[in-house]
C-alpha cells in the first residue's frame, strides 16, 4: 500500500514537472502549442464552468470572455459542470477532445480538479485558473484581490466611522476567504492597530454558517440585544459579504436601530439597492465583466504562444480602476498553499493577474449604472426621492 | 418526564410520600406533566444563559426577539406533529418556505405590479399573502396526493420536494435575492413597527383571561352533563388563576419592551408630545409573529383534539389498519395533513420574508431539520399516534433558546449547531427511557 502510494506521488510529481516545462518557453516543440502559435486565428478557447446556477457566470463572465475571444478571431466553446466535481473532469476531457487550445477553468473543487490539470498538461493545453485559485504552479491565475476586498471594506468603513464600537460579521468558518483573506485585509487597513490603540472596540465577532442571511440576521439580533443590555451603542458593522450584510440590515431595521454603516462585497442587486437607500454604507464590487475580458485576452495570447510570464493585458481593454496594482504585465502570486495558511512552507508561486475591487458607496453608484451592471430602474427602486443619491436623481 | 427533563433524580420505589402526594395533586389538576416538565426545562435553559450573560439575558426585549426567531419553526412544528403522528415525515418544509417566501417577494416587487397592483396599492400584501397561502396548500396537497393516493413513501416524495423545490427557488429568482416588500406586509415579521402596541396588548390579555375562565366553566358543565368526573374545585380555581396570571403577566412583560430611544423621539414629535427627561417610553406590546404563534397553536390544538379530523389522524397513527377497517377515509385524512403543512409553511414563509424585507435563496434552508427536531423534542413519537401540539411549540422554543442564548453570549453558530444536535439526542433519549420505564411498571 505504502509503496504504491509513493509511486503515485512520484507519478503526480513527474506530471507536474511536465506541466511546468510545457508552460515554459523552451517547450514550444509540443505539437498542440506549436500549432496554436502558427495560427492564432484558429485558436479555440474552452471554458469549464462549475455552475450556471449563480447568475453572474452566465450573465457577466461568459459573454465577456466570448466576445473578447471572438473579437480576436478565436472560437469559444464551454461546458457547465453543474456543481459536480466528477462532471467537471468529464467536461475538461470532452473540451480538449473538441480541440481546445487553451482551457479556462472555474474549479468546482480546487483540490479535486487535479486530474483535469493532468489531462490538460498531457494534451499540452495551458490552463487559466479563473476567479478561484488552483494550487498548481503551471496555471495562470486571474482573479480579484480577495485580501484587497477586505482592505477596501475596512478602509471605506474607517473613513465613515474612524473610531467606536464595531461588530464583525464573518462568513462560513470553513471558507478561507472568511477566516483568512478578508480578516487579513481588514487588518491591512488597520483594524488590529485601531483595536490595540483603543480607537475601536469589538462588541462581538461572529462567523455565519454557509454565509446564510437568516443566520446572520439571528446572530445580529442577539448581538444588538446583548449590546442594549450592556448599554453599548453599536457604531458600525463590518460584514464580510453581501448575503450577511443583508441579514445585518434586516436585524438593524427589526430592532429600530438608526441606520449605521454596514459593509459588504459582491455587488448583489438587493445590496446595491440598500446602498442607494442609505441602509448599507459600502459594497465592494468585483466587476466580473472586466475579469472576463482579461481572461479572454490572456487566452488568445497563450494561444499565440506567448510565454505566461510575459503576458500583458492590452492597453485600454479594462477600466483603469480595476487594473492590477502590479501593472498590466503578469505578476507572480504566492499562494497560501493547501492548508490555507500563509508562510507555512507549502506555498507555491503562480503567474497571475490580480484585479482591484472597487468600493461602491452612495457617492459612486454611477459606476454601477455606467458599466451596465444594473439599470437605473432596478438600482433606484423604492429610493426616497428626497434623500436619493446622485445616481438616482 | 418532568423530572428527567429538569435533571432531577428519577423517582425510585423508595420515593417518599410527599412526592406521591404532590403527584396526586398534580394529577387532580390534569396538568400534562410532560409539558410542565418542558416548561421547567425551558426556564432552566434561559436561567442558565441568564447567569452566563451576567444577568442580562432575561429582559422583555430579548425574550421577544427569541420568540420571534422561533415563531416560524414553532408554527410549522404544529403541522409536523400531525404528519409524524400519522406515521409520515415531511422533509420538504424548508424548501416550501423558500418557494413561498420567494413568491411573496416576487409577487410584491414584480408580478403584481405587472398586473397593475403596485406596491402603493393598500391591499397588495393581502393579495400576495392569499396567493402565497394557496401556493403552500397546492404544493402540500400535491405531495399529499402522491403519498396517500399513489402510495409513494412520504420520505421519498418529500425528499424529492426538498431538492426540486429548493431548485425552483433558484429558477424563480434567477439566483438573486429580492428585497423591498410592502410596509404593511413587513409587520407580519414583528420588529419595532410590527407590534400591536400597549392598549391592544392589554385587550389581548383581557380576552385571553375571559376565554380561559369561560372554557373552564364550560368544560365543567359539559362533564357534569355527561356524568364525567370533574376536577376538584380548588384545581379549577388554581388553573384559572394561573392561566389569567400568565396572560396578564406576559402582556405586562411585552409592554415593558419599549420603542428604541431614537424612534421614541420621532414618535413624540409626530404625536406632539413633549419628551419627559430620560426619554419617552412607548411600550411595544406583542409583535405579530407571537400572536400568530399563539393563534396557530390554539387553532391546531382545537383541530387535533376537538375535531373529527384530529381524531382520525391519531387513530390512524395508533393503528392504521384498525382505522381503515373502522371506515375512516384514511387517504383523504393523510392528504389533508400535508395540505395543512403546506399552509403552515406559507405562514412561516410570510414571517421569514417579512423579517428579512425580502427573500434570499436560502430562506428556510434546513428548517425541516429544526421543525422535526422541535416536534420530537416536544414528545412526538416516530412510532406514530403520540404527540401534542403545545409540546412541539415548546420544543421549538427550547431549541431556539439554546441558539439565541449561545449567540447572545457570543458563541459561534457552528458551536450552536453542535449544542442543538446534542440536546436533541439527549431529549429524545430521556423520553425513550422514561416511556420504556413507564410501560414496564
Amino acid at each position: 500500500m505504502v509503496p504504491r502510494r509513493f509511486a503515485a506521488t512520484l507519478g503526480a510529481a513527474a506530471i507536474l514537472l511536465a506541466a511546468c516545462t510545457s508552460a515554459s518557453p523552451g517547450a514550444s516543440e509540443e505539437p498542440g502549442e506549436s500549432a496554436a502559435a502558427s495560427a492564432a486565428a484558429d485558436c479555440t478557447v474552452a471554458v469549464s464552468w462549475n455552475n450556471f446556477q449563480q447568475p453572474r457566470w452566465a450573465a457577466k463572465d461568459k459573454p465577456n470572455i466570448q466576445e473578447t475571444v471572438e473579437a480576436g478571431g478565436g472560437t469559444y466553446i464551454d461546458a457547465d459542470a453543474n456543481l459536480d466535481t466528477v462532471q467537471q473532469l468529464t467536461d475538461v476531457e470532452s473540451l480538449i477532445g473538441q480541440g481546445a487550445d487553451v482551457l479556462i477553468l472555474l474549479a468546482q473543487d480546487t483540490a479535486g480538479v487535479g486530474p483535469a490539470l493532468e489531462t490538460a498538461a498531457n494534451a499540452g493545453v495551458p490552463v487559466i485558473a479563473y476567479d478561484r485559485l488552483i494550487e498548481d504552479p503551471s496555471v495562470l491565475y486571474i482573479t480579484f484581490d480577495n485580501v484587497g476586498v477586505g482592505r477596501a471594506e475596512a478602509e471605506a468603513m474607517f473613513e465613515a466611522v474612524p473610531s467606536g464600537n464595531y461588530v464583525l460579521i464573518k462568513g462560513d468558518p470553513g471558507d478561507p476567504n472568511a477566516s483568512t483573506f478578508l480578516p487579513s485585509g481588514w487588518d491591512e487597513a488597520g483594524l488590529q492597530d485601531k483595536i490595540d490603540s483603543g480607537e475601536i472596540t469589538i462588541v462581538d465577532d461572529q462567523f455565519t454558517d454557509a454565509w446564510s442571511t437568516q443566520t446572520a440576521q439571528d446572530n445580529m439580533e442577539a448581538i444588538i440585544d446583548s449590546a442594549n443590555a450592556d448599554g453599548v451603542e453599536i457604531d458600525a458593522v463590518l460584514a464580510e459579504n453581501d448575503s450577511t450584510a443583508l441579514g445585518v440590515v434586516a436585524a438593524l431595521q427589526a430592532k429600530g436601530y438608526d441606520p449605521i454603516p454596514v459593509s459588504g462585497q459582491d455587488g448583489d442587486t438587493a445590496n446595491l439597492q440598500n446602498v442607494a437607500k442609505g441602509l448599507q454604507y459600502v459594497d465592494v464590487w468585483k466587476d466580473a465583466n472586466e475579469l472576463g475580458k482579461v481572461a479572454g485576452a490572456a487566452a488568445l495570447a497563450l494561444c499565440a504562444g506567448t510565454d505566461m510570464a510575459s503576458l500583458t493585458i492590452p492597453d485600454g481593454l479594462i477600466n483603469d480602476d480595476v487594473a492590477p496594482t502590479a501593472g498590466l504585465t503578469a505578476a507572480e502570486f504566492t499562494t497560501p498553499g493547501p492548508d490555507g495558511e500563509p508562510d507555512s512552507g507549502d506555498e507555491s508561486v503562480v503567474t497571475s493577474f490580480i484585479l482591484q475591487p472597487q468600493p461602491i458607496t452612495a457617492e459612486n453608484l454611477d459606476l454601477i449604472l455606467d458599466s451596465g451592471w444594473l439599470t437605473k430602474d432596478v438600482l433606484c427602486e423604492g429610493v426616497d426621492a428626497a434623500s436619493a443619491p446622485a445616481a438616482c436623481q | 418526564m418532568a423530572d428527567a427533563l429538569t435533571g432531577a433524580p428519577a423517582p425510585t420505589q423508595e420515593a417518599n410520600r410527599d412526592s406521591h402526594r404532590i403527584r396526586g395533586a398534580l394529577a387532580a389538576t390534569e396538568i400534562d406533566l410532560r409539558l410542565f416538565g418542558m416548561l421547567i426545562a425551558l426556564a432552566g435553559i434561559l436561567f442558565g444563559f441568564h447567569i452566563m450573560s451576567g444577568g442580562k439575558l432575561v429582559q422583555p426585549a430579548n425574550m421577544v426577539t427569541l420568540v420571534v426567531q422561533a415563531s416560524g419553526v414553532a408554527i410549522m412544528a404544529t403541522g409536523m406533529v400531525l404528519i409524524i403522528v400519522s406515521r409520515n415525515i415531511d422533509l420538504s418544509v424548508g424548501s416550501i418556505v423558500g418557494v413561498v417566501a420567494m413568491s411573496y417577494a416576487l409577487l410584491m416587487t414584480d408580478w403584481l405590479p405587472a398586473l397593475g397592483i403596485g406596491l402603493d396599492s393598500p391591499l397588495q400584501w393581502l393579495v400576495a399573502l392569499a396567493i402565497g397561502l394557496g401556493i403552500g396548500a397546492l404544493i402540500g396537497g400535491f405531495q399529499g396526493f402522491l403519498i396517500a393516493y399513489v402510495g409513494i413513501p412520504s420520505f421519498i416524495v418529500t425528499l424529492g420536494g426538498l431538492l426540486s423545490l429548493r431548485g425552483s427557488v433558484w429558477l424563480l429568482s434567477s439566483g438573486a435575492a429580492v428585497s423591498g416588500l410592502q410596509t404593511e406586509f413587513r409587520k407580519i415579521g414583528g420588529g419595532v413597527l410590527g407590534s400591536i402596541g400597549e392598549t391592544a396588548t392589554w385587550a389581548v390579555a383581557g380576552v385571553a383571561c375571559i376565554a380561559i375562565i369561560g372554557l373552564i366553566v364550560y368544560n365543567r358543565r359539559q362533564r357534569r352533563r355527561f356524568g364525567f368526573p370533574v376536577r376538584p374545585m380548588w384545581a379549577e380555581v388554581l388553573l384559572g388563576a394561573i392561566g389569567c396570571a400568565a396572560a396578564i403577566g406576559l402582556s405586562a412583560f411585552a409592554n415593558s419592551s419599549y420603542l428604541p430611544a431614537g424612534l421614541a423621539t420621532q414618535y413624540a414629535v409626530e404625536h406632539g408630545i413633549t419628551e419627559p427627561p430620560g426619554g419617552l417610553k412607548v411600550p411595544l406590546g406583542f409583535p405579530w409573529p407571537i400572536l400568530l404563534v399563539i393563534g396557530v397553536t390554539l387553532a391546531m390544538t382545537f383541530l387535533a383534539t376537538r375535531r373529527r379530523f384530529g381524531r382520525y389522524v391519531y387513530a390512524y397513527g395508533g393503528n392504521p389498519d384498525a382505522a381503515e377497517l373502522a371506515g375512516i377515509n384514511t387517504r383523504w385524512t393523510i392528504m389533508k395533513t400535508f395540505i395543512l403543512m403546506g399552509v403552515l409553511c406559507a405562514i412561516a414563509a410570510a414571517i421569514g420574508s417579512a423579517r428579512l424585507n425580502g427573500a434570499t435563496l436560502d430562506v428556510g434552508q434546513s428548517d425541516e431539520l429544526y421543525v422535526i427536531a422541535a416536534a420530537v423534542v416536544g414528545g412526538t413519537s416516530f412510532a406514530g399516534g403520540i404527540g401534542t401540539i403545545p409540546g412541539a411549540v415548546l420544543g421549538a422554543f427550547v431549541m431556539q433558546s439554546l441558539a439565541y442564548g449561545l449567540s447572545f453570549n457570543g458563541v459561534n453558530s457552528p458551536t450552536q449547531n453542535v449544542v442543538a444536535g446534542i440536546v436533541l439526542i439527549i431529549a429524545v433519549g430521556l423520553d425513550t427511557y422514561n416511556r420504556r420505564r413507564g410501560s414496564t411498571r
